[in-house]
């Protein structure tokens, strides 16, 4: 078995009134095929781990007193030994979700880094190597609210029941582009 | 952890076992191995049993702490110092054989053979020998049958008479039991407890008795303990729990001996040869390797039974490398039971070792101890097994899974307890620093549970794979295919091929019951944490597995309550929805829930759910296939589905007025997958919340009407007849509210709706009642034969704005919100309140006067009431006068308003009116205030209904006239009255007093204009003074008005001057006195100068006089060209004075008088000093420079001009005429 690393395999923002605001889905490297050309999950399955990881934001909001400063919340539960999910809300109630895929990708894959040797040894994730997916995610996202053709209540209603999702395909792009880079060690994205 | 053997994983506490007092609860199970039946040891004592309440009071103590079913913890060693398995038995045990028997069929031993105890391989009779590790039955007889101490209950006798026979009795019987003890070979300790009889016994005798039992039977003192008699429960419990504590010790010491014994052997190096040689099989026997293995897992246990976990775990993970060494479980070939064996004793280790770690809370650690044992056993199986690619595998991989679920619930790590709320422990501080990945932190086992399920599907899937011929039973398929499939097929722990995945007609593996079993126990752990998507998720995988099994009312049960209030609708999680749909539709289907399949199918024509193949995509068709008994009514609400249906409901303006219609549009939007069949809906009623009646729209085919369409649009206009309710439901609760009758508004239209359509219908609406109305929800009603449905649709407060089709083609955007709800106005009242002919303004002192008339332009007549309100500051009564009533009503006057209320004004016929004029007393001051007329009426044909017409006014009354005054000073021609000359007293009687004192004269220049915004005619000005008593005082009017008064016109100035003359009453009066003026102007309007003459009082600032200072007037009288100067002094003080006066030369002028002189005034006298002038100037103002001067103050006194002298700054200034009016007079007198 080739040695891996984890990858994004699934990035989800989700609006204020637990809405999906969008979801990309990628793909996973897979020892048979020795590719990286289907997702772990079926997009439905993504769509499942996605509205579960609510619950976690929902019992994060009920057991911390004070609400973390920076938002994120860090792991929010781990799936099985493949998949963790991490999150992180900003000061307007989105979530920003990374589901990881700790056997995304092949290590040697990594050449392009320059960090090839490092790689291998990458089995599991530091405290704050999620940080700069956020970061990217959230300027993302603050791009997006910044172009006015762009309406937030559009979106997450100050009703509270549901909303459009993003159909921004500069965002879209952005996300991929996140998700396609980023791998552990990388500090910005 | 059910599959494993009995006693292979419990946690190992010591066996305590009770001899004496007899007891249902855990008994001594003496039968568990009847093979060694007849060679057991029999510990038997002859003593009766004891049966009091004291003893079983003890012994009830004793068995609440068992702790066999502790959480496996470490908090409970603080709690407790002790932890027995506790076992009881009346007066007997048989403990197992220590050595074993040689088989029959084996020649007689010869003299060289060990026997060996029946556990151990060595043995032949024991299932392990001769090449076997270790077993359950090994752990099963120390955990079970081999107690670590034997504790012995006697009574000690009461009675003195038999007392030495009966202690005696009981040292025998402690004896006998000893050399049981020793002859059966095991070390377990004998502890006594002796317990004093019911009647109490002198103490000093009991204890010598004691002493004496006890030495006679050579037993410890920390073995021996005595129970006096006839204590509280309280002293029962604490002499049970020192005696536990203290035996407890022994306990511990008795596996330390072990534990000795074990490692004792391992040090030795030397495998140990069985008692027979082994001839069967491989007679193969153990190796070196091998026997440490047993003997480091017997370490383990020892230790675990002291409980030494960190020791236990240090000899568990010894035995386990050595086990899984290429020395030990490498030689196995992987086709002999051994292999399974040792798979097991693996797995065993492997779980004991986690429950080491997770005892101690090394929560991470024991996650990454789990993944490493399957990490090597998924290794080994690959290499030496039958590889992982099997259900074989995928079973163990679930029971592993489940295995770390189980302990975790037996652990109860309180980091991980359902009421924190946490779904992972936090790494302990040892892993912190790592890279640590996320499944290192051990995650509740809800989890668990949901890996065991993933893995069990993957059992299923492989089994499904299983060939046909391997899948018949063995009894049924050739012998040589049997012997096959033995090598092929992983079968540890779990089934052979043909009960995996049997043939039809055989019983076998239920896959989905294992699988639904995983997931609930995983939705159970999730509920507890709240974590209610994951449950919902989990629901959703049972339902697919019932699916699979065809469980069709489960899958309802499970997933309808999910589906009712599913927060993945609501959120937009349409995909998980859609999933969720279709699952619970399939299985509705099946159970013949026709309202569920309906109400579905309702959903899922929206087309923001995929479209499905082989779907029909019609409703009609929606309950083919399905037997309902009779015919289903649904009614679907719109908060339970993401209806294809969308409504809105507008009024073209935000407001209305009862009596009049308002513009309305109802339209219909069918969201339906393209190419579904179109809707036919019935009936269509909109309920209004308000005093709009219900509209009721029903389908005709080709129905009347304007009717246009354009693209998706159609667009159609509705008449609407008010027709009393037919068939509208009884239980309509806003019908029943908003109206007494049930009178709708009926329309018939066309109401077929093909997907991606619009109706528009566009209809007027009669408003009834004031107030706000608005469309509350939409009932669609559709009949088929084989089903009815109802859909109700609220209109929800909304912020996204409507359209208002302007036609089928155009349409605008609304720019309010909620454009559904319209504000009904009161019928508008139609009489009208008008002023008549008003100046522009209105002034102080002068009365008011309001006209206003009430036209009645109502169709009727209309009988009205007035009321009146002013409101301001200060107010002035007034009266209301009604035309053609005699009396007047009069303002109640409050303070901020005075109100005249309800004055009747009788019946206004139509098109006719009346004036009623209000009068206003003069107001002092300018004011304004305001004026409300309100008539109340109501009309001749609905008396109930009154209609309120109101009209405000604003009235400002201003002041006509400001006016500036001068007071100038003049000589008085009088001599002044002489103090030589005596007044004599004044007459009382005299009507008249004249005055005696000092006199001035002045003259009071008054300068008045007009502020009004009209012309005025002065008819009269006037001075009016108020003198104190002892002055009195006399005014003239200098120059009279023209006849018929002076027109003023705004903003001029006019002028009016008036002659004061005041005279002092005494001479002794020499005080100052002031004098209280006013100025009285006599006028009317220029516009109506017959009108009534108003007085406009001006107050004029205090006038003060008869100061006390000597005065300086200087007055000029011109003869001829002389200019004759004359300077006054006047001394009123009781002072006398002196004078200096000199004018100075000038350019200007030449005079006669005296250039320098001295005056002495008397007191209360003046004198005058006369000057001539002969002016050198002509038509100018000359400046004589006279300096009059107090010459004891040295003060320079200031001349006062009179007439025809002017004051400056600095002095005084005299007129010279020109020339040729040189002989004119000018002003002298």
């Amino acid at each position: 078995m080739a040695a891996t690393i984890p990858a994004i395999a699934c990035l989800g923002v989700i609006g204020r009134n637990n809405n999906p605001l969008h979801i990309t889905i990628f793909p996973s490297y897979d020892p048979k095929t020795n590719t990286a050309s289907t997702p772990v999950r079926t997009p439905l399955q993504f769509s499942l781990l996605l509205s579960s990881s609510l619950d976690v934001f929902d019992l994060r909001l009920r057991t911390t007193s004070s609400a973390s400063v920076s938002g994120d919340l860090g792991l929010l539960h781990a799936i099985d030994e493949r998949l963790a999910v991490y999150g992180f809300e900003t000061n307007t109630g989105t979530r920003l979700v990374a589901v990881i895929d700790m056997r995304g990708r092949r290590a040697d894959a990594r050449v392009a880094g320059g960090k090839g040797a490092a790689a291998a040894a990458v089995v599991g994730l530091r405290e704050g190597e999620m940080k700069p997916v956020f970061k990217a995610m959230q300027t993302a996202y603050v791009k997006l609210l910044q172009n006015p053709f762009y309406d937030p209540d559009e979106h997450s209603p100050p009703t509270g029941v549901g909303g459009k999702r993003i159909t921004s395909r500069l965002f879209a792009e952005d996300m991929r582009r996140i998700g396609e880079t980023w791998m552990p060690g990388v500090t910005s994205l | 952890m059910d599959d494993f053997p009995r006693a292979s994983l419990d946690h190992n506490i010591p066996l305590l076992v009770t001899l004496g007092i007899p007891s249902d609860e855990s008994p001594y199970d003496a039968s568990p191995e009847p093979a060694f039946k007849d060679q057991a040891t029999l510990l038997r004592s002859d003593e009766p049993i004891l049966d009091s309440d004291q003893a079983r009071a003890l012994l009830g103590y004793i068995l609440d702490h068992d702790a066999s079913d502790l959480p496996w913890n470490a908090m409970q060693d603080a709690v407790s110092k002790y932890k027995f398995r506790v076992r009881t038995a009346a007066r007997s045990l048989l403990l197992p054989p220590r050595r074993a028997r040689l088989p029959d069929d084996i020649g007689p031993p010869l003299s060289s053979t060990v026997l060996h105890s029946p556990f151990s391989p060595l043995s032949p009779v024991s299932p392990l020998y001769p090449d076997g590790l270790i077993d359950c039955r090994w752990l099963r007889k120390h955990q079970e049958l081999v107690p670590s101490v034997l504790l012995s209950f006697y009574m000690l006798s009461s009675d003195p008479t038999q007392a030495t026979l009966r202690d005696n009795r009981i040292k025998s019987d402690i004896n006998a039991l000893k050399n049981a003890l020793v002859q059966s070979g095991y070390k377990t300790r004998l502890a006594v407890v002796v317990l004093g009889d019911q009647k109490r016994s002198s103490a000093d005798g009991v204890q010598e008795r004691l002493e004496n039992i006890r030495k006679i039977c050579g037993i410890d003192t920390k073995s021996f303990f005595f129970v006096p008699t006839q204590e509280s429960q309280d002293e029962l419990e604490r002499i049970a729990e020192n005696t536990l504590t203290t035996i407890y010790a022994h306990a511990t010491e008795y596996y330390r001996d072990l534990g000795r014994h074990a490692r004792k052997k391992r040090s030795r190096g030397v495998a140990p040869q069985p008692s027979v040689p082994p001839t069967s099989g491989t007679s193969r026997s153990l190796s070196l390797q091998d026997w440490n293995v047993r003997y480091d897992f017997k370490s383990a246990i020892f230790a675990e039974y002291r409980q030494e976990m960190d020791a236990a775990y240090r000899s568990f993970e010894q035995a386990y490398e050595n086990l899984l060494s290429s020395e030990v479980v490498e030689l196995i070939p992987s086709w002999s039971p051994r292999w399974n064996e040792a798979r097991l004793l693996a797995d065993i280790i492997a779980i004991r070792s986690l429950r080491c770690l997770l005892w101690n809370g090394q929560t991470t650690a024991a996650v990454r101890r789990w993944q490493l044992h399957r990490d090597r056993i998924s290794d080994l199986v690959e290499s030496r097994g039958s590889g992982t690619n099997n259900y074989g595998w995928e079973a163990w991989e679930a029971r592993w899974a489940t295995i770390m679920a189980n302990l975790l619930e037996r652990v109860k790590l309180p980091d991980l307890a359902p009421a924190t709320l946490a779904l992972y422990a936090q790494p302990e501080k040892a892993a912190m620093g790592d890279r640590l990945r996320p499944w290192d932190l051990l995650h509740h086992p809800g989890y668990w549970y949901h890996i065991a399920a993933t893995h069990l599907i993957r059992r299923r899937a492989f089994a499904l794979a299983i060939p046909e011929d391997d899948r018949r039973p063995p009894d049924s398929s050739p012998a040589s295919k049997v012997a096959g499939k033995a090598f092929s097929y992983d079968t540890y722990m779990c089934p052979e091929p043909h009960e995996e995945y049997p043939i039809p007609g055989f019983k076998g593996t239920k896959h989905s019951e294992l699988i639904v079993d995983c997931l609930m126990k995983a939705r159970s752990e999730f509920q507890k944490r709240q974590q209610l998507r994951m449950a919902a998720e989990l629901s959703l995988e049972c339902g697919r597995e019932y699916t699979a099994v065809q469980d069709w009312q489960s899958i309802v049960l499970l997933l309808e309550p999910l589906w009712r209030d599913m927060s993945f609708r609501t959120e937009g999680w349409l995909d998980i929805a859609e999933d969720l749909s279709w699952g619970l539709r399939t299985a509705a289907s099946h159970v013949g829930r026709a309202d569920l399949v309906l109400t579905i199918d309702w959903e899922l024509l929206n087309r923001c759910f995929a479209n499905r193949r082989n779907w029909h995509c019609n409703l009609s068709k929606s309950l083919d296939g399905i037997d309902v008994e009779f015919k289903p009514t649904v009614k679907i609400h719109d908060g339970n589905v993401l209806s294809f249906l969308s409504t809105s409901f507008v009024f073209r303006t935000e407001e209305g007025k009862a009596g009049q219609t308002a513009q309305a549009q109802l339209s219909i939007t069918s969201n339906a997958h393209p190419g579904s069949a179109p809707i036919i809906l019935d009936r269509l009623q909109v309920d209004f919340a308000g005093s709009i009646r219900p509209l009721v729209l029903e389908h005709k085919e080709d129905s009347a009407g304007p009717r246009r369409k354009h693209r998706d649009v159609i667009f159609s206009e509705v008449s609407l007849q008010e027709r009393a309710g037919q068939n509208t439901e009884e239980d309509n609760p806003l019908s029943a509210a908003g109206h007494a009758t049930t009178a709708s508004l009926y329309g018939d239209v066309d109401l077929t709706l093909a997907p991606g359509h619009t109706l528009v219908f566009a209809m007027d609406i009669p408003l009834r009642e004031p107030g706000e109305a608005n469309a509350a929800s939409t009932r669609f009603s559709i009949s088929q034969d084989a089903f009815d449905l109802e859909y109700v649709a609220r209109f929800q407060e909304s912020t996204v704005p409507d359209y208002w089709y302007v036609s089928a083609a155009s349409r605008k955007l609304m720019s309010r919100s909620n454009a559904h709800s319209i504000h009904i106005l009161p019928r508008p009242p139609k009489m009208e309140i008008k002023q008549l002919a008003v100046p522009d303004e209105f002034y102080t002192s002068e009365s008011i006067e309001l006209r206003f008339e009430l036209v009645n332009a109502e169709d009727e007549n209309a009988s009205t009431k007035m009321d009146v309100v002013l409101r301001g500051e200060e107010l002035s009564p007034c009266v209301l006068e009604v035309e053609g009533h005699d009396n007047p009503c009069p303002a109640e006057a409050g303070e901020q308003e005075s109100i005249v209320q309800g004055v009747s004004l009788g019946t206004i016929g139509t098109a006719k009116s009346t004036v009623v004029t209000l009068r206003i007393e003069p107001y002092a001051m300018s004011t304004q205030f305001e004026l409300t007329l309100q008539a109340t009426y109501h009309l001749e044909s609905d008396t109930a209904t009154s209609i309120i017409q109101t009209a405000i006014f604003q009235v400002n009354v201003v002041n006509p006239f400001e006016a500036s005054y001068d007071l100038l000073p003049r000589l008085h021609p009088d001599p002044w009255p002489t103090l030589f000359v005596y007044e004599g007293p004044d007459a009382d009687d005299t009507l008249v007093k004249i005055p005696k004192g000092l006199s001035q004269s002045w003259c009071l220049v008054t300068r008045y204009a007009s502020f009004a915004a009209a012309g005025l005619l002065v008819k009269d000005v006037d001075v009016s003074i108020r003198a104190p008593p002892s002055v009195r005082c006399f005014t003239t009017k200098k120059q009279g008005l023209p006849e018929g008064g002076r027109e003023v016109r705004p903003k001029t100035i006019e002028e009016a001057a008036f002659d004061l003359v005041a005279k002092k009453m005494s001479l002794d009066d020499r005080t100052a006195a002031s004098l209280d003026a006013s100025f009285i102007i006599k006028w009317s309007r220029l516009s109506d100068a017959e009108g009534p003459v108003n007085t406009t009082v001006l107050p004029v600032p205090r006038l003060n006089i008869f100061g006390i200072e000597p005065r300086v007037l200087g007055s000029v009288s011109y003869v001829r060209d002389l200019v004759v100067l004359q300077i006054t002094i006047e001394n009123a003080s009781n002072h006398f004075l002196t004078f200096g006066l000199g004018l100075e030369p000038s350019e200007e002028f030449a005079f006669s008088g005296s250039k320098q002189t001295t005056l002495h005034l008397l007191p209360v006298s003046r004198r005058s000093v006369t000057y001539r002038l002969l002016p050198l100037v002509r038509g100018e103002w000359v400046r004589p420079a006279l300096v009059v001067r107090d010459k004891y103050f040295q003060k320079v006194l200031r001349v006062i001009g009179t007439e025809g002298v002017k004051m400056d700054k600095e002095g005084f200034l005299v007129w010279v005429p020109p020339e040729e009016e040189d002989d004119v007079n000018q002003g002298g007198d």
